[in-house]
């Protein structure tokens, strides 16, 4: 029934003309598209596992990587039930409200009239050539943390992947504001006084180990997509703040096998790209309840009693979560950019929160090399801070490196609440006055 | 009058420290918040000398602390501290070339051959405290370090151990803006350059430990400061913006040079401040002047912050003391008069304003960042031959460029950060008795790459310094092999030094090209190593 639904919709948006606005029904259907029912694959129920042995039966609805890490016998994936993300009421209003004034410029990176809420609800079109772009634009302004989060505590772990050892563990935390596009933490729509119009800022911390200790990061990314994000870090043995040249947000970040550039599925400019939509299908994707799965219970203990996702698989390199049937777009981004590290990323977008729970990374050759997974928890079966904040918390990641056969993994505790970052976290004083 | 005051101010430091590491540890009011935080590491450094053997043999325990407080008018409180316990076993286990026997056969001898300099000075008395109490008390209170100084260099009567132990506190203002107060022994940061200090000059260095090559960070002296910090955060023109002030209320201490005797002795200084002219002649020092302690002598400076598009800049303004020792003829300046304590020179510390400003600009042409950072003193003092010492305006600049270069034929997908600095300094009243150059650029370069997800590092760093014509290479290659253990294995290579000097102070030689004993400034601190080639490994445990 909602495969017909969804094949309908999808004709109707083929048909249409890139040109066209969109109308409150988009707004409808890109924020509830579980309304009238939830996506089903032959064979597929919750509870099931896919492993070494089923899973040629589930490739249509597994990503090249999943796929290859199943078949492989290196992890197992079990299924959930499908369950509707919805975000905040006021980034659905704030998308209403905006709806008919958003139009890209004549070049990638170029946009007018977005002031908050998602840009571009319509449903994306093959024969639209601007409609990756587009998607993209969805993702930067997402709700994807919400005006402002903080993850406090973050574990990042270093694992061997062919031995399971765990080489290194790095315990951050982080916090992120927008300054800009903001619709439910005041004040909104923007932060005042914004002289270089900063559209977001992304402040990290390390408290352990001792040897990076004190290092922090400071990304401020500009409302102007055009402008190259500051990017300063402050190195704790030398107390004082450098500033970064982007060949840093490419490289490791601090050994592990995640760029800067990696954070959340992309964090970069939108015009460092090239980015073309592949189409929208049904796949597996790592979103859940949080409360209901596998917690580690040496990693992270609270007075609130929280604990961080397990992990297991092989070298420990996957979460131990449920993956749900949901709709994706499949979206490819090329480096503009030739000495690039990479040559492309492959990212699947959950077409509801906008969020990148799958990505792949492609080397210069072509080839596969890394693979991306962010678990997303359900705001209501997380803390109980977060229920009911409509945001979709980022509660799990894995890096596997592919070809090293290296992974690293990160286990969050994910807080929405604005009296975590107040503006003064996002400014380069901060970096000094907290890591004297 | 002196003593007194500064046993009663180490009494009374040594109370607060005593009270604050106290109040960290075990504080059980009802405003305590989160538990005391610890962190640390223990170390051993093993370097060897070419020629000499062992020239190090450093071990280090260090912990850090922090305890957040609660309060219900200030927010952020905590109580932070780091403290330091150092043993180095070179004067036990060399005792032949370091330590309170180390006799030397020329002055010099360290760094050149022996040459006519060695007819008007003796070689340095090594730890003169305990060789010689004459030369000692011409001495006290600077450079008068005995072997146990040495050896446990933490454990003295400034309480080095304490390396720092301060109080925090944030009180937000109704319009947003912050103002935070700090109080205790802290280090005071506002340079923005690796190794050069152009504005970074509010602590004192202590160069005994390794000369120019250990990190600030472990050889600042820390101070009993006071700085108050208005962080107005951004505004319509600027992103960020906070004005600070730093008030040095500890009692004057200057540069440890190292005291002859020690493995670390920069610019050889230690030796030549402990030499007497040959045949029992007088000393080269008479007397240090001594700045006691009062509101008068102590130190401050302003400095206002901020970033404005992709420039991050500050402004700064400082009135401290030179931490170099200034070299005044006694007496006359031709003929020393016999005194007391019969020597040449007094070393004087004379009082300097500074103003400058640093600015880092990241180029998004270049993808780069470029760093300048100035200063303009007045006040400081050079070293001359005929006369002794002349005040002298100066300027100081570095510029920095940073650049991260990802070059997969080196076998890692990691970018290499490739560094490059170079300093000018230029002594703006200059005279031709001078042993400094009137201009002098030291260039660097630091070029680093990360392998094995960053837990292997090699790397190499290059030091020119061109009016001496001498260079320093250092490769070094560090592995962290788990969150625990790190390793790091590396060479420093010196060469130059070459460079003489003539001195007539004495009546002798003028005009000739003795090496003695003011060519070790022309020499530099790079030049004045060059016998000091080593192979360097420390392992940490961090905990």
């Amino acid at each position: 029934m909602f495969n017909k639904t969804f094949i309908s919709l999808a004709l109707t948006a083929a048909v249409s003309t890139s040109a066209m606005a969109a109308t409150d029904q988009d707004v409808e259907n890109s924020f509830y598209p579980y309304k009238s029912g939830v996506p089903s694959y032959t064979g597929l129920s919750a509870g099931m596992t896919i492993n070494q042995g089923n899973v040629d039966q589930f490739k249509e609805i597994l990503d090249p990587a999943m796929y290859e890490f199943i078949k492989a016998g290196d992890t197992e994936v079990k299924v959930g039930e499908t369950t509707s993300f919805d975000l905040h009421s006021s980034y659905v209003e704030a998308t209403k409200a905006n709806l008919a004034n958003v139009k890209l410029g004549d070049n990638p990176g170029e946009i007018s009239g977005s002031v908050a809420g998602r840009p571009f609800p319509a449903e994306p079109s093959l024969d639209d050539p601007r409609a990756g772009e587009k998607l993209a634009w969805n993702y930067k302004y997402g709700y994807n943390w919400g005006d402002s989060a903080a993850i406090m505590p973050f574990y990042w772990k270093f694992r061997n992947m062919e031995t399971g050892k765990l080489e290194r563990t790095l315990k951050f935390n982080f916090h992120f504001l927008n300054f800009t596009h903001r619709t439910e933490q005041t004040p909104t729509p923007a932060i005042t006084p914004n002289p270089s119009n900063l559209f977001r800022g992304i402040y990290v911390q390390v408290l352990e180990p001792f040897d990076v200790k004190n290092t922090q990061l400071l990304i401020q990314r500009f409302e102007d997509d055009l402008k190259r994000d500051n990017a300063y870090l402050y190195l704790g043995f030398q107390r004082r703040v450098r500033r970064l040249s982007s060949g840093q947000v490419t490289d490791s970040f601090l050994g592990s096998d995640v760029m800067i550039e990696d954070f959340e599925g992309y964090n970069g400019r939108i015009s460092d790209m090239n980015w073309t939509f592949k189409g929208a299908r049904n796949m597996l994707v790592p979103m859940y309840n949080h409360n209901e799965m596998e917690l580690d219970s040496e990693s992270h203990k609270d007075d609130e009693g929280y604990q961080v996702v397990a992990f297991g698989g092989k070298g420990n390199c996957f979460p131990n979560v449920t993956y749900q049937l949901r709709k994706v777009y499949e979206v490819e981004s090329a480096s503009v950019d030739p000495n690039h590290p990479i040559s492309k990323r492959q990212h699947f977008i959950d077409a509801q929160t906008f969020t990148i729970p799958r990505n792949i990374t492609y080397d210069r050759k072509g080839d596969m090399w890394k693979s991306w997974s962010i678990g997303q928890a359900h705001p209501d079966h997380h803390l109980p801070q977060n229920k009911g904040k409509g945001v979709a918390i980022d509660d799990a990641f894995t890096m596997v490196d592919m070809q090293a056969q290296h992974c690293t993994t990160g286990q969050f505790k994910g807080i929405v609440d604005p009296s975590l970052t107040p503006q003064s976290k996002m400014t380069v004083q901060n970096l000094r006055a907290s890591g004297k | 009058m002196s003593k007194r005051i500064i046993t009663t101010m180490n009494k009374l430091a040594a109370g607060v420290a005593v009270g604050v590491t106290a109040m960290a540890a075990g504080y059980t009011g009802t405003a305590v918040a989160a538990d005391t935080e610890w962190a640390g590491f223990v170390e051993n450094a093993t370097y060897l000398r070419d020629g000499v053997g062992l020239s190090k043999f450093r071990n280090t325990a260090q912990a850090e602390f922090s305890k957040p407080i609660e309060s219900d008018s200030w927010s952020n409180v905590s109580i932070n501290g780091t403290l330091r316990a150092t043993y180095d076993g070179v004067y036990d286990l060399n005792d032949d070339e370091f330590g309170k026997d180390a006799t030397e056969e020329y002055l010099g001898a360290n760094w050149h051959e022996q040459d006519l300099s060695s007819t008007i000075l003796q070689p340095g008395t090594p730890l003169p405290c305990e060789n010689d109490p004459a030369l000692c008390d011409n001495l006290d209170g600077y450079m008068d370090q005995d072997e146990k100084d040495a050896k446990y260099p933490d454990f003295n009567d400034q309480l080095d151990f304490i390396r720092e132990l301060y109080i925090s506190a944030d009180k937000q203002l109704d319009n947003g803006d912050i103002i935070n107060l700090s109080f205790g022994k802290q280090q005071v940061v506002w340079g923005k350059t690796d190794l050069f200090r152009v504005l970074d000059v509010i602590n004192p260095v202590d160069y005994s430990r390794h000369n120019i090559y250990d990190e600030l960070e472990d050889i600042r002296i820390p101070q009993w400061m006071l700085t108050a910090e208005w962080r107005m955060g951004p505004n319509e023109i600027f992103d960020d913006s906070n004005l600070s002030v730093v008030w040095n209320i500890d009692k004057f201490r200057p540069h440890n040079l190292g005291t002859c005797g020690q493995a670390y002795r920069i610019v050889d200084a230690g030796c030549f401040f402990s030499s007497r002219i040959i045949g029992g002649g007088p000393y080269v020092i008479n007397d240090v002047e001594e700045h006691d302690w009062s509101l008068a002598n102590s130190q401050f400076g302003l400095k206002w912050e901020g970033v404005y598009g992709d420039a991050t800049f500050s402004l700064n303004a400082l009135h401290y003391r030179q931490q170099l020792p200034s070299i005044h003829t006694n007496g006359n300046g031709v003929s020393p008069v016999p005194g007391s304590n019969f020597g040449l020179f007094n070393i004087h510390f004379p009082e300097v304003n500074l103003i400058g400003g640093s600015i880092d600009y990241y180029s998004m042409n270049q993808d780069a960042v470029w760093r300048l950072e100035t200063s303009y003193t007045q006040g400081e003092e050079q070293p001359r031959d005929a006369y002794g010492y002349k005040e002298t305006d100066m300027f100081r600049y570095v510029i920095g460029f940073d650049k991260n270069i990802t070059i997969p034929e080196l076998g890692t997908r990691s970018a290499f950060l490739l560094s490059t600095q170079l300093f000018g300094e230029h002594i703006l009243d200059h005279e031709r008795d001078m042993p400094n150059e009137a201009e002098n650029w030291i260039a660097t370069m630091l070029f680093k790459g990360f392998y094995v997800n960053n837990r292997l590092s090699p790397q190499i760093i290059i030091a020119h310094d061109f009016a001496a014509e001498a260079t320093a290479i250092a490769p070094s290659i560090e592995y962290l092999i788990d969150d625990h253990w790190k390793v790091n294995a590396g060479f420093n290579i010196k060469e130059g030094g070459e460079k003489k000097f003539p001195w007539s102070v004495t009546g002798g030689a003028a005009g000739g090209v003795q090496t003695e004993p003011l060519a070790r400034f022309l020499n530099g601190p790079i030049g004045v190593a060059n016998q000091e080639d080593e192979f360097q490994m420390s392992v940490r445990y961090s905990f």
